[in-house]
């Protein structure tokens, strides 16, 4: 009896680290190990043009990373924080209706929302290109009612990047606040109605708190993959829209200055984790797990 | 009940709600690890060699090409007359980010999964005589070499032709869709003040080139002090919104639909649009174009070479090639292809007359090549033109 208790024991010690296990492993083999590589590359240098980067300790990488292309990191993180708030401004109103007043036809909904996104990523931002193009309609529409001038455009401008970011990455932002907003229990909004609160105010104190937590993931689901992104600036931008991506992409592709690149990921990598722990501290993580 | 006894009994009912006992739980983590063990096997073997470095005697070719630079005809006479297999694959769009794809796999002597490539003169320049990632022809199954046009016989970067085989030759001018720009484009001025969104390209050699030869810069021994005029006046168009983009092939597309009204670009290309669009035209400037040769090249690491020079050898039949240039409008490296177009026939016939194809004496002298850069020099110019393109 002893023995089969103390197996038991034995048992229940190690169950946490086999849990465990194969996350960490998948974590140590896709997160840590690249991360350590990209650490390693970020601090070596070329001996000569094409050799392979050397390691050597070299942080001035990082220092040019910060100086050279100070204008394309700001501009990241300003059209990221502007594409994530359009996305917010449109996903909350088109979660709020499906998840209550979608009623029988709240799946269909939901399908419409992520059906566009079966398709390739790159199939959908060139998509965006004939739609903003000179001879389309858009643009035809907005020159006739004098949005445009004669000879506007809407492609290859800030307005078409930040346009196809946040609609590249609108179900980032629905489908989390789709889910809070599904968990809160209607009769809530019942009892706030019985106790005299106008719409407004229900939804002031009790909707719009309880879907927290999903406006706080979704924010991050978009933004940072859009701060990181090169594809919509490459196509829908100019040389003037250059996002950090574009510089990554230039780095690691054009110049093959590996050392470079990894540094300017680096540094976006530490910009990001910056942002986010103050957008947590602002929101309260408390009050949102 | 102990904190231990409490938490394992906090772990069960978790695994209770989302309906799995622990033992299976252990188990499907166990496949999982199990998974993870095996996966980089797996991914390895989809990263596969395709045909390059396992065995010689596969009669299996893989070709990585730009876009544009076949036709399923000459593909299917390829292995219909030599009974090889043919994988082609268009993943060239640009030379450095070709140079930048390969570059991890030869930089360690690994196969890059193709036994030939096509890449530009400078490009082919680094690839034969800076990193040595290629290998020459087979001598005894390039019997046809002898078909190559007297003046591609010998370039400084490869003069015996050893190591590299033009696929072929083309212009850098001006493609403009006469219905947005409204008259007729004949100067870099006039691409510049032309109506409409305007696009260079991403190729350095090209925009620069152009540039440079409307500033009268010699562009067969650049340098930067020299080409510094250039970049200046290309970065003033940027600025002033006068060129909107940069782009490689992909302005094929937009010039067709009418949402560019002109671009740099290159001369196939432009035939291939004409023939659907007659809107579209193409221009040479005033002041010059650009002209250059995409070469074919062995990577190092394929042990097949007999067989990629087997591929090179079919094109360089005179009666292939003119076949080959009817589809994809370049001018052909081969001699004896004006010919061979005219028995053709037809719309192939009517390509002798087109100098885009076909050069005259008096249309080659308006063109001018972009010489070697040394590399101290071509990081200068690349910055610079990374800088304009706003990445750099």
């Amino acid at each position: 009896m002893n023995e089969r208790d103390d197996q038991g024991r034995k048992r229940a010690r190690l169950s946490p680290w086999l849990l465990l296990g194969p996350g960490m492993l998948f974590l140590f083999l896709f997160f840590f190990f690249p991360l350590y590589t990209l650490g390693r590359m970020s601090l070596s240098y070329r001996p000569s043009r094409f050799a392979n980067p050397k390691f050597g300790w070299h942080w001035d990488n990082f220092s040019n990373a910060f100086s050279q292309y100070g204008s394309q990191f700001t501009r990241s993180f300003v059209y990221a924080a502007l594409a994530t708030l359009l996305a917010l401004i449109i996903a909350y109103p088109l979660a709020y209706v499906i998840a209550f007043r979608g009623g029988r036809f709240r799946n269909i909904l939901l399908g419409l929302v992520v059906v566009p996104f079966f398709t390739n990523f790159l199939i959908r931002t060139l998509a965006w290109k004939t739609i903003l193009g000179d001879q389309g309609t858009v643009v035809g529409v907005l020159r006739d009612v004098g949005i445009l001038g004669p000879t506007g455009t809407l492609l290859r401008t800030p307005l078409a990047v930040i346009g196809g970011l946040t609609y590249n990455f609108l179900p980032f932002m629905v489908l989390p606040i789709y889910v809070a907003l599904e968990k809160i229990d209607p009769r809530l909004i019942d009892a706030a109605r019985d106790l005299y609160s106008n719409t407004w105010r229900a939804f002031r104190k009790i909707v719009f708190p309880l879907s927290l937590p999903g406006v706080f993931a979704g924010s991050l689901l978009v933004f940072i993959p859009a701060a990181g992104d090169f594809v919509n600036a490459y196509y829908l931008g100019n040389s003037k829209t250059s996002m950090i991506g574009n510089v990554v992409q230039d780095q690691f592709l054009v110049q093959t200055d590996y050392p470079v690149a990894a540094a300017l990921s680096f540094v976006f990598m530490a910009i990001v984790m910056v942002i986010v722990v103050i957008y947590a501290f602002i929101l309260g993580t408390e009050d949102i797990a | 009940m102990s904190h231990r006894d409490d938490r394992i009994r906090r772990d069960q009912i978790r695994l209770a709600r989302i309906g799995m006992s622990r033992r299976q739980f252990l188990g499907r983590g166990g496949a999982l690890l199990g998974g993870l063990a095996i996966g980089p096997a797996v991914l390895a073997a989809c990263g596969g060699s395709s045909g390059s470095s396992s065995s010689g005697s596969d009669k299996s070719v893989s070709i990585s090409n730009w876009t544009s630079y076949i036709t399923d005809q000459s593909k299917s006479d390829f292995t219909k007359d030599t009974g090889i297999k043919l994988t082609y694959t268009e993943d060239i769009n640009d030379n450095d980010e070709y140079f930048a794809k390969i570059r991890p796999n030869l930089s360690r002597d690994q196969s890059i999964g193709r036994d030939g490539f096509v890449l530009t003169d400078w490009m082919a320049n680094r690839m034969i005589n800076q990193v040595k990632w290629v290998q020459p022809f087979d001598p005894a199954a390039f019997t046809n070499k002898s078909n190559l046009r007297a003046p591609l016989k010998s370039p400084g970067f490869d003069p015996t032709r050893k190591f590299s085989a033009p696929w072929a030759s083309g212009v850098t001018g001006i493609a403009y869709n006469i219905k947005t720009t409204g008259k007729e484009i004949k100067t870099i001025q006039d691409f510049l003040d032309a109506p409409g969104t305007k696009t260079a390209l991403t190729e350095m050699r090209d925009t620069v080139g152009l540039f440079m030869r409307s500033m009268g810069i010699d562009t067969a021994h650049p340098t930067y002090a020299k080409a510094e005029p250039a970049f200046d006046a290309l970065e003033k168009a940027v600025n002033d919104g006068k060129i909107k983009g940069f782009n490689g092939n992909e302005y094929v597309s937009d010039l067709g639909a009418g949402n560019l009204a002109a671009a740099f670009a290159w001369s196939g290309d432009v035939a291939q649009i004409t023939l659907d669009n007659p809107d579209v035209r193409f221009a040479v400037p005033d002041s010059g174009g650009m002209l250059w040769s995409d070469n074919f090249m062995i990577p190092k690491t394929t042990d097949k070479a007999k067989l990629a020079t087997d591929f090179i050898n079919f094109f360089y039949d005179p009666k292939n090639a003119a076949v080959l240039t009817a589809g994809i409008k370049y001018i052909s490296p081969v001699e004896g292809v004006d010919a061979e177009l005219t028995k053709m026939g037809g719309k192939a016939a009517a390509l002798v007359n087109n100098p885009l194809v076909v050069p005259t004496d008096e249309f080659l002298a308006t063109l001018a090549i972009f010489g070697p850069l040394d590399s101290a020099e071509e990081v200068k110019f690349d910055k610079r033109f990374s800088q304009i393109l706003g990445s750099g």
